[in-house]
């Protein structure tokens, strides 16, 4: 043990006193804090632009004069995407969902207004936050620290001497690989303080456990993905003649797992599972709702029957005579059919997703890279499943707004529909108070460990393959080049 | 200049193994890019061949159950709008994925309308198409790189650099021959993925595509003038390595993230939220207040409907409905203004930064040509606006005589194109890639001419 502990040392000393390095180091080190520090303060913008309209919703709401009730329900609300505090550190697909839904009766809209949407194309390219440099410059790093670990001692013909003096491969590669961690742990600790500092700050120092746990459990993946990357590299510097060679492989093995896959396996999801267009998506829906019950079709067999069953159960010749207003039923009865035939539609749309979204999750056993990207996004509260959740929470309360709206009419609105020329009805406006503010709940991180199981494990699978081979890779190893 | 001497290079250059396997990457990522960019394109046009047979299957639809009553037909029926792919849309997708290409609009306020979103995978979004111009402007440098940084060290590093030193007056001449080798093996590749694309995209061989192909053979040139840069430092094989990935990295992932983020932060478009909400509040409290207010301020936007009398009397009308609608619109219309300034400062922003990152630089021109970049959009949603607006003067007269819609020409009104591309100032932006590639190159025969006897 002791070896090894001497060896990292060795490593650390030696790469630390080449300029390049130190200088390589020291640029990444400030690209972090400024990446940390920006993507901190775009957070506080958008968090604070959000919060400033969905008061004035709330405001806006709460200050209608009386109305009917179905006015209010198309009036409908305005409903903002929360972003995570600690999606300052990993933007995820923050910038390419949509930020605001409008939520009325009758009609499911599209979350819009995403930064993507403002961009002409530059975003493509990326965005800088502190897990983009973590997941993609920090192994470039490690690669190129630990291309020559063993090659050159090859090449200069010191591994022989290393190795005859009683030190052997396992504790030479676990020594090798130990040192490199711990000059990607000197940029990555400071950095973790930082995004402490920021997330209390962020969250007035009033710090909740579950997002704790998420950070702990942030710190604990990058921790094994960077090890990941140091055996990576050890291993193909043991495994190379030349040093040039070795880092010809990890160039390769980076651009190819970290540029070009994610998008090829993406593309192939997409082209293997399509999802239906939003056109075709709306005709889907309004067949189903033409076969179940059309509340807009005057002669609508579902309806038909419906008014015959209220008319024999209250014992009347006209809904006109009914003692609660019909129309209001018949709208409560039409929303329930057309969310019910939406959700399903939705419901199949997510899964389609999510199997286009699967063939980057099954890469990930051929791809470190990916795992870490997938699982880094969940647990910020920035990825895909973070997004259809908050589609359904407000879909949810869209439901609800509207057959509330709904029931205050069937309630307190006569069924005598006034005369063409007489004033509408109305109800007062203190009813508007009891439609609570719509606010979105994040999963607790469970159920981010149980969705992202198979990034978990396939970043475990990784982890032991690595050490498996840094420690059973001796006998096939040469001394001499 | 010796032919047979080439001869003996290319011979040597492909005994390689790195050559080859580098051309063979290039080229099965090229044909990708080819397949998946054809493949997302023609779903666009799949969807855009049913959108017109579904538009009138609706309006039928819609004329059974509402015909009646013209107001509430209006209130119901949508007209939609293509924005039809061009085909160099598939060569480089740009934006296409991210802003909808059909947009379906009734009759009501148009801003609450044109910001729809089709439906999309964020996660797709998030990771990018792959497309020829993602194989171009990422990975042809890589294999550029791949080519040429060894080009002189590992002659020095083997040995060979000495005898040939010893035997050769013309050193630079020599290196020059070496360069143009891999000059000459790149361009061949860049020209088939070019011709392979000219066929299987069906693109029109006219001024645009000499203009992409001076677009990218310019960014090319950059890569290999500044690779010959790093040659002429005169250091090892692993330095050049990792500079030349530093510079790629620098150029292609760090700088455009940073302007990314920067972008964000200076420019915020609070200006959505705000055009939302008024047009929201616009419309809505209008409901409110006296008709009176309403239909003066709707004269006022056109003074041609006062001729048709108002029933004031009735409390609901399709008349006083509409003009609420269009006050949503008129009251949005500043918000909406100062969020296209908003975007037009963005744009400028990026134009100006990057003239010193020739990645976005071609990128971007690359989506301009295209017709698959943000500017293409925002004429698209003019272009829904002026429909919407030629929508409404055609059946405002009608709902508000409370005609029937019998004499409607609905063919007036089938699903309506939109095509452009920007061809604009293409030229300057050459300049700025040409420029950058000319500076290296000077820069690298400079250092040349000064050490090569050191070397």
């Amino acid at each position: 043990m002791k070896t090894i502990f001497i060896i990292a040392g060795r490593t650390w000393k030696t790469a630390f006193s080449n300029t390049a390095t130190l200088a390589l180091t020291l640029i990444l080190g400030l690209a972090l804090c400024l990446a940390t520090f920006i993507g901190w303060q775009n957070f506080k913008t958008q968090n604070a632009q959000r919060l400033k309209y969905k008061e004035l919703v709330r405001e806006k709401w709460l200050a209608k004069p009386d109305k009917h009730p179905h006015r209010m329900a198309h009036y409908g609300y305005l409903a903002f995407r929360d972003k995570h505090e600690l999606s300052f550190f990993d933007f995820g697909i923050e910038s390419f969902a949509g930020v605001s839904i409008f939520l009325e009766a009758h009609k499911q809209n599209t979350v819009n207004f995403s930064e993507a949407g403002f961009s002409n194309g530059m975003l493509r390219f990326g965005e800088m936050s502190v897990a983009m440099v973590l997941q993609l410059l920090v192994p470039l790093l490690i690669f190129f620290l630990g291309y020559s670990s063993i090659s050159a001692e090859r090449e200069s013909g010191t591994l022989k001497i290393i190795l005859c003096q009683g030190v052997s491969w396992r504790q030479l590669l676990f020594g090798k690989t130990l040192g490199i961690i711990i000059l990607s742990f000197s940029l990555f600790i400071p950095i973790i303080l930082l995004t402490v500092l920021l997330w209390a700050m962020l969250s007035d120092w009033q710090v909740s456990a579950d997002s704790s746990l998420r950070l702990a459990f942030l710190v604990l993946s990058y921790t094994i993905y960077f090890i990941i990357c140091a055996g990576v590299a050890v291993l193909v510097s043991a495994f190379h003649r030349s040093s040039k060679a070795a880092l010809t492989t990890l160039l390769i093995l980076w651009v190819f797992f970290a540029i070009v896959m994610p998008r090829i396996t993406q593309a192939l999801g997409v082209i293997l599972y399509p999802a239906p267009s939003k056109m075709e998506f709306a005709a889907a829906i309004g067949s189903d709702l033409h076969e179940q019950g059309d509340s807009h079709d005057p002669d609508d067999p579902h309806y038909a029957q419906l008014k015959a069953a209220l008319l024999k159960q209250y014992k009347v010749d006209d809904v006109k005579k009914l003692p609660f207003n019909y129309g209001g039923y018949v709208m409560a009865e039409g929303e329930k059919i057309s969310a019910g035939i939406y959700n399903q539609h939705q419901q199949e749309l997510n899964k389609n997703f999510e199997q286009q979204n699967s063939f980057s999750v099954a890469a990930s056993y051929l791809n470190p890279f990916l795992a870490i990207k997938n699982l880094s996004m969940a647990l910020t509260a920035a990825d895909f499943k973070t997004y259809i959740d908050f589609q359904a929470q407000a879909e949810g309360y869209r439901y609800g707004l509207a057959q509330r709206m709904n029931k205050l009419q069937i309630e307190k609105i006569s069924n005598i529909a006034p005369g063409e020329k007489e004033k509408p009805l109305s109800i007062s406006r203190s009813n508007w108070a009891e439609q609570p503010d719509f606010q979105y709940e994040f999963k607790p991180v469970s159920s981010v460990i149980s969705n992202h199981i198979w990034s978990i494990l396939s970043l475990f699978c990784w982890f032991f393959a690595v050490l498996i081979v840094l420690g059973f890779s001796s006998g096939r190893l040469k001394t001499l080049s | 200049m010796n032919p047979t001497i080439y001869q003996l290079e290319f011979k040597l250059f492909f005994r390689n193994k790195a050559a080859l396997s580098g051309i063979l990457i290039l080229l099965i990522s090229g044909f990708a890019g080819l397949y998946f960019g054809k493949k997302f394109i023609r779903q666009q046009d799949l969807v855009i061949e049913k959108a017109s047979r579904m538009q009138q299957e609706q309006t039928s639809t819609n004329i059974k159950h509402f015909g009646k009553d013209p107001g509430l037909l209006l209130y119901h029926n949508k007209f939609s709008m293509v924005n039809v792919p061009d085909r160099w849309a598939a060569f480089a997708n740009g934006q296409r994925d991210i802003n909808p290409y059909l947009l379906s609009v009734t009759m009501l306020a148009v801003e609450g309308q044109i910001y729809d979103t089709d439906l999309s995978n964020p996660s797709t979004l998030l990771l990018g198409n792959m497309d020829l111009a993602f194989v171009f402007i990422f990975l042809f440098p890589l294999v550029i790189i791949a080519f040429t940084y060894s080009l002189l060290s590992s002659d020095q590093e083997s040995g060979v650099w000495a005898v040939v030193k010893s035997q050769s007056g013309n050193l630079l001449g020599l290196i020059w021959r070496k360069f143009s080798i891999r000059v000459i093996s790149i361009f061949a590749v860049a020209l088939v993925l070019m011709i392979s694309a000219l066929f299987y995209l069906q693109l029109p061989l006219d001024l645009r595509f000499l203009l992409v192909l001076l677009l990218l053979s310019l960014y090319l040139l950059f890569w290999f003038s500044l690779s010959f840069w790093v040659i002429s430092l005169g250091r090892s094989s692993n330095y050049n390595a990792v500079l030349l990935i530093s510079f790629w990295v620098v150029l292609n992932i760090i700088a455009p993230a940073m302007l990314n983020v920067w972008l964000t932060q200076q420019y915020p478009v609070p200006e959505a939220l705000e055009t939302l909400v008024k047009q929201r509040e616009g419309y809505h409290e209008k409901w409110d207040i006296d008709k009176s207010k309403t239909m003066d301020k709707f004269y006022q936007h056109y003074p041609q409907f006062k001729q048709y009398p108002f029933p004031a009397a009735l409390s609901f009308s399709w008349y006083w409905y509409y003009a609420m609608q269009q006050m949503g619109d008129d009251e949005a219309l500043p918000g909406a203004r100062s969020m296209s300034e908003k975007l037009s400062k963005r744009h400028q922003f990026t134009n100006l930064s990057s003239i010193f990152l020739p990645g976005i630089q071609t990128q971007l021109r690359l989506n301009e040509l295209a017709g698959s970049d943000l500017e293409n959009h925002l004429n698209f949603q003019k272009a829904v606006k002026a429909y919407h607006e030629k929508i409404r003067l055609y059946f405002y007269p009608l709902i508000f005589q409370n005609k029937t819609i019998a004499k409607v020409q609905w063919n007036k009104f089938k699903v309506a194109p939109y095509k452009g591309h920007a061809t604009g100032n293409v030229w300057q932006h050459l300049l700025s890639v040409g420029i950058l590639a000319l500076l290296f190159t000077t820069l690298a025969i400079y250092n040349f001419k000064k050490r090569i006897s050191l070397f």
